[in-house]
């Protein structure tokens, strides 16, 4: 898609700040912004579960990750858990994000920590805290992040298929 | 707190809940705690058949409690389907969205906001975080609610430094009062009983009609307090009040 036609952004300054354009509505003659296309390089995208070709699986919302798959150049993917494809192609239908959009998969159990990655895990709070506190002082940011890599790895190890790392 | 008691975030969640309209549908987005809450209690008091879409994901969902993040994925759960953020922008724009709620910074007497930036455009002196879909949501919800915790002439500004969205603002609901835009011009529609008419006027930096006395809003009562403890007991109504 070039282009895609939104409705609303009247009265807001928002399209003189960003050069937005209007085209006129072929049908219903009214004025329509259209809003470019994004086409960053890269989005990454962390997910619950992959195999090692990038096909993967998001449970729960989505929120804008399917379309940020769509619109990037490349997909960069970690992943809660490494799967067989055999698990995906039982049902295909809850496969977000196909591999062939994919350019890498990285198993990260526990890889949106301190944030959530429901329902596998809830925010921590302490954590996200934790974070912002070591947030400026490389010192202390190298600190938290080892401190998380122990945790990380004290944990059990992803299940499923082979692990492409 | 006890049912007889209320401060100023249970006035704001009350005097929101009532603007609820049982069978609407009703949106709810980000950093929205005080709308969050609000529609939990008018599901439970007056709006039980209230149709609740949320950003979440979540079609009158069931949660276990409410979040302290209205982004929680515990705002889908129980749902018994999930409508994704670009279904909501089209239901929106081809009119299926009765009531959505939107923040502000800044606010004028028309009802638009700025969530841009703070300061002359080109050099801002605080840039905000932005509008996300406001600046869509305004002009096509058949009617927005605004809310902000704050009340001052800093808040409700005559010229916005941004205008960022312009649209179907109704009614905005403050610690002080609730404003209802008539004939184009936020008016005062309810004093808040813990405040007065002279708070108001001295707290709004544009000119409100004083020409007849307003109305002082009915405080709420020990059912509407009961229901809101109810349904919030963890208290996230208040979290809006601790960053200012």
């Amino acid at each position: 898609m070039p282009f895609q036609p939104v409705a609303g952004l009247h009265g807001s300054d928002i399209p003189a700040a960003s050069g937005l354009r209007t085209v006129r509505d072929p049908y219903g003659g009214a004025e329509v912004y259209v809003v470019p296309a994004i086409r960053p390089d890269w989005a990454i995208l962390h997910v619950h579960e992959a195999d090692a070709q990038g096909n993967a699986r998001i449970y729960g919302s989505v929120f804008w990750d399917r379309l940020m798959s769509r619109a990037a150049r490349g997909v960069i993917l970690t992943a809660e858990r490494i799967v067989p494809t055999a698990a995906l192609a039982r049902q295909p239908e809850l496969t977000v994000i196909p591999g062939l959009l994919v350019r890498a998969v990285v198993a990260a159990p526990g890889g949106a920590r301190p944030c959530s990655c429901a329902p596998d895990y809830d925010v921590d709070r302490a954590g996200v805290e934790a974070y912002l506190a070591a947030c400026g002082d490389p010192a202390a940011l190298a600190a938290y992040l080892a401190a998380e890599d122990g945790a990380l790895r004290g944990e059990p190890a992803p299940v499923g298929g082979s692990v492409a790392q | 707190m006890t049912a007889a008691t209320y401060g100023p975030a249970e006035l704001m969640a009350v005097a929101i809940a009532r603007l609820l309209r049982d069978g609407e549908v009703v949106f709810q987005g980000v950093n929205s705690v005080l709308p969050m809450v609000a529609i939990a209690l008018a599901r439970r008091l007056h709006a039980p058949r209230l149709i609740y879409v949320n950003i979440a994901g979540g079609v009158d969902p069931a949660p276990r409690y409410l979040p302290d993040s209205t982004t929680d994925a515990e705002l889908a759960r129980g749902s018994a389907s999930l409508f994704n953020n670009e279904d909501f922008y089209d239901l929106c724009a081809r009119g299926g969205v009765d009531t959505a709620f939107l923040g502000a910074v800044q606010i004028d007497a028309q009802g638009r906001t700025n969530v841009s930036a703070i300061g002359e455009q080109a050099r801002p002196k605080v840039r905000l975080p932005g509008g996300g879909g406001a600046a869509m949501i305004m002009p096509t919800a058949r009617r927005v609610i605004l809310w902000r915790t704050q009340h001052s002439r800093r808040v409700f500004v005559e010229r916005l430094d941004f205008v960022t969205a312009a649209g179907n603002v109704d009614r905005v609901v403050t610690p002080l009062c609730v404003f209802q835009r008539r004939e184009g011009r936020l008016q005062v529609e309810a004093v808040f009983p813990t405040s007065s008419a002279a708070e108001v006027a001295a707290s709004t930096g544009f000119a409100l009609d004083a020409s007849a006395a307003w109305p002082v809003l009915a405080p709420p009562t020990a059912a509407e307090l009961a229901a809101l403890a109810a349904v919030d007991p963890r208290g996230v109504r208040r979290q809006e009040f601790h960053g200012g």
